[in-house]
């Protein structure tokens, strides 16, 4: 059910020093950083100028700052690590292309380390120049709990995901992996346990607020185990879970950044901030990784990354009061959970990699008969490359971001 | 220049690819197919004692000796048992965890039996993630019994669990890849930043009186240069333990020497205080400390001589970041830097040979003799070799128990100075 593309032989011994990376897709990755700072600054600058205070703007120029930092060295240390990771053989072999020379190349696996570590040291420098700079002025220790809550949960997330990958952990471990790095979140979190009724359902339910208490926090670790897995499930094509992270943080900072301009309450820019500087370090480092992960894969992503993305995503919505938004980002992914439920549950035979068919001869990917949107596509919309086939999907991820955004807009005033 | 006793990297360092049969620590038969492997029975008859030669006097001062409030005695009762079951949890989960890590070569050949039987045996490595990750757990379940959302201790709380959590990454990173030693010493700075970042009380020192005429002042504001110092002890404390290692038992017998000294010293300053910020300081010491002695003690099962499982950089790490921490957050560092004594010794005595002014080999462990089965001391400049060199000839078991009576009784004069010294200094 987890995709998983590895065969890792142990007892191969690997020469290190012959292992060369191709080299970055980098134009294609800094147009994608363009074009989401255009907007991302737009909004920041242009739009919102009154609304948003100059000294959050200032913090928020900082937190791009040390973010980009974060995608140099990521792009930098990712070789570095590669060979590394080879020598102790963790690597796969790229099933997607079997048949084919490429087919037997070594593929690091597990970068996810880079990306998480890069991530975690950004975060933290980010948190102590915010403060050292005292930009963000009502930031208070309420805040720094949850921050610091949020940092151990990821790094927890990432150390589990990291151990998982090295070990390859029990598929009935790795799901209950993220319950237990969600446990500091849960235990910090002071913030509002109830939800609004929708307008239309008051009358019915009696309550315009509805406290859930300690249902809201059962919430909450669903929705962690929930984001961790679905990502982890919605993969194995080149570029694919790195791809549908970095849309779906774009939608979310844009998200932020529109919260921050049309609201006046300190307490929910606030959310949103400390949102920004999660999301975007996370954008960043997923950049300099996907300079590598993009079709064709010089290197692969592992449990490590899909965790940690899945965790840091889920963090933010908690956090930042906009899980609901946030679901509504991960359509593709809920969808993908859903079909694939028949399978995971044993209902229909699961087999261990529920991959497209490759075939060599024409070099494009043919679905199967198994039940998730990488074979749904591909029997909707006919055979083609790996490389459209993730297009594709991701293309489906954007819009069902704007087709969120849109909803909202329109919902705003219906039901709260 | 940290002592590994393993020599399980497939291709060390620049080297090239070594054909040497001889050298190459894997045999090209293939690794022990995860059925066949089956790991020593723990012994938990020593560490059960062990554990209730502490359990006794801690209980005694928490429940008789002092005055503690009761709903601090309950918390730290809730303490010990949710580490006592950290212990259960630890001793089951790394037999399981060895089998997964011998399978993925994470092993070593025990350097101290070379030339018997038990020096081919492939022992698994990296143990310590199984105590990092159960002690991770327990913490943050303990967090979650014993503070509220609101607490003012909440913050310093997950700053460590980030800290120690942050450290056991970059250590189980270590082992995994096997970084150059220059990354490997800067690992705890970027470990210890959450802590710099959530640090919010004093930054300054109380000057000793007699010093006082001189300075000036009674109490100086370090302020910037104290974040540099905690970064110092972190980076000490983690890389000390690390560079005393080398025999069975040695790292995980040294934490849980210091960790108890810590502990009883804990109970003692709340028994004496009456200062709520400066007990809730030393009870979240021992909130910290409980889990990381249990867990230890369930490595220790198997790691005592002869160790059935390394620990790896990622247990000396973790134990180091754990005590750096709160000692930190606890504000008694110095008294923690009087518990590492031996380990502040052994830096000392090393420095010549970790500076490069006297040549310094892979590993300085001493010679073991296969025909008397006993470790002979080399002239390496360190607390293992000093040892046999001055007490002579002896056993790994003997040698491993003689540091941690040296340990034990440099933390008993650290009581004994700060008694004496109390009204003296501040």
């Amino acid at each position: 059910m987890v995709v998983r593309r590895r065969q890792s032989i142990p007892h191969q011994t690997v020469r290190s020093c012959e292992l060369t990376l191709e080299a970055p897709k980098l134009g294609l990755i800094l147009s994608i950083l363009a074009m989401f700072l255009v907007p991302f600054f737009y909004l920041l600058f242009v739009r919102y100028p009154m609304e948003i205070e100059i000294h959050l703007r200032l913090s928020i120029l900082v937190c791009v700052a040390i973010s980009l930092c974060g995608f140099v060295a990521s792009a930098l240390l990712i070789p570095v690590a590669a060979r590394y990771l080879l020598r102790r053989n963790l690597f796969g072999h790229d099933l997607n292309k079997k048949g084919t020379p490429q087919g037997t190349t070594k593929v690091p696996e597990a970068l996810g380390i880079v990306t998480g570590i890069v991530f975690l040291v950004v975060a933290i420098s980010i948190q102590l120049a915010v403060s050292f700079l005292q930009y963000n002025l009502t930031a208070d220790s309420d805040w720094l709990v949850e921050y610091n809550a949020a940092l151990a949960c990821i790094c927890f997330m990432i150390l589990l995901g990291f151990v998982d990958d090295v070990l390859d952990v029990p598929w009935s471990v790795k799901l209950v992996l993220p319950f237990f790095a969600a446990l500091p979140l849960v235990t910090a979190y002071a913030g509002h346990t109830s939800i609004i009724i929708p307008k239309h359902l008051v009358p019915f339910v009696g309550l315009s607020v509805l406290d859930l208490g300690l249902i809201y926090k059962v919430y909450m670790i669903m929705l962690v185990v929930f984001c961790t897995n679905s990502i982890n499930i919605h993969a194995g094509i080149n570029g694919l879970e790195v791809g549908q992270t970095v849309v779906i943080s774009v939608a979310i900072l844009i998200f932020n950044l529109i919260q921050i301009g049309a609201s006046t309450d300190p307490d929910y820019k606030q959310a949103h901030v400390f949102s920004i500087y999660i999301m975007l370090p996370l954008l960043t480092t997923s950049l300099g990784l996907l300079a590598f992960n993009w079709y064709p894969s010089s290197i692969f992503v592992g449990d490590t990354y899909t965790y940690f993305a899945g965790m840091a995503m889920a963090v933010v919505g908690i956090l930042g009061h906009f899980s609901e938004t946030l679901l509504l980002f991960f359509l593709p992914q809920v969808l993908n959970f859903l079909y694939s439920c028949p399978q995971l549950f044993g209902i229909v035979p699961c087999p261990r990699h529920r991959l497209p068919r490759f075939d060599p001869q024409t070099g494009l990917l043919i679905g199967t008969s198994d039940m998730n949107l990488v074979n749904l596509f591909l029997r909707l919309f006919g055979q083609c490359t790996e490389k459209s086939l993730c297009i594709r999907l991701l293309i489906f991820q954007v819009f069902s971001c704007l087709l969120c955004f849109g909803l909202r807009s329109i919902l705003a005033g219906w039901y709260k | 220049m940290a002592v590994r006793r393993r020599t399980s990297i497939p291709n060390q360092t620049a080297a090239p690819p070594n054909p040497d049969p001889g050298g190459d620590p894997q045999p090209p038969n293939a690794a022990p197919s995860p059925d066949e492997f089956s790991l020593a029975p723990p012994k938990l008859g020593l560490i059960l004692s062990v554990l209730a030669l502490f359990l006794i006097p801690f209980f005694y001062l928490l429940f008789v000796h002092y005055q503690i409030e009761s709903d601090l005695r309950y918390y730290i009762s809730i303490c010990v048992a949710l580490s006592l079951v950290g212990f259960g949890f630890t001793v089951g989960l790394i037999p399981v965890a060895a089998r997964y890590l011998l399978r993925r070569n994470m092993f070593g050949y025990d350097i101290n039996k070379r030339g018997t039987p038990q020096g081919e045996v492939k022992v698994p490595e990296t143990l310590g993630i199984v105590t990092a990750i159960v002690f991770l757990v327990v913490a943050i379940v303990l967090q979650l019994c014993t503070l509220t959302a609101d607490s003012d201790w909440l913050v310093e709380y997950n700053a460590a669990l980030a800290c120690i959590c942050f450290m056991t990454l970059l250590g189980f990173v270590d082992d995994v890849l096997d970084v150059p030693w220059r990354v490997k010493l800067v690992l705890p700075f970027f470990a210890s930043l959450p802590l710099m970042m959530a640090y919010a009380g004093h930054t300054s020192i109380i000057i000793p009186k007699p010093l006082v005429p001189y300075v000036g002042l009674s109490v100086l504001d370090l302020g910037l240069i104290y974040k540099f110092y905690m970064i110092l002890l972190v980076i000490f404390c983690t890389n000390s333990i690390n560079i005393h290692a080398g025999l069975n038992g040695l790292e995980v017998g040294q934490t849980v020497v210091i960790s108890f000294a810590v502990l009883i010293h804990n109970l003692m300053q709340i028994g004496a205080s009456t200062d709520i910020d400066y007990k809730q300081a030393h009870a979240f010491s021992i909130y910290i400390m409980w889990p990381l002695l249990t867990t230890s003690l369930g490595l220790l099962a198997f790691n005592w001589y002869p160790s059935s499982v390394f620990v790896g950089d990622t247990y000396t790490y973790f134990a180091g970041m754990s005590l750096a921490v709160i000692g930190i957050l606890g504000h008694f560092s110095e008294t923690l830097l009087l518990f590492f004594l031996p380990q502040v010794l052994n830096f000392l005595y090393s420095c010549p040979q970790l500076f490069g002014f006297v040549p310094c080999p892979r590993h300085r462990l001493p010679r073991f003799d296969t025909q008397t089965g006993l470790l002979t001391g080399t002239k390496d400049m360190n607390l293992v070799n000093l040892f046999l060199r001055l007490f002579g000839r002896c056993t790994e078991k003997s040698l491993c128990i003689r540091l941690l009576i040296f340990q034990a009784l440099s933390c008993l004069m650290c009581f004994g100075l700060r008694y004496i010294l109390a009204g003296w200094y501040k």
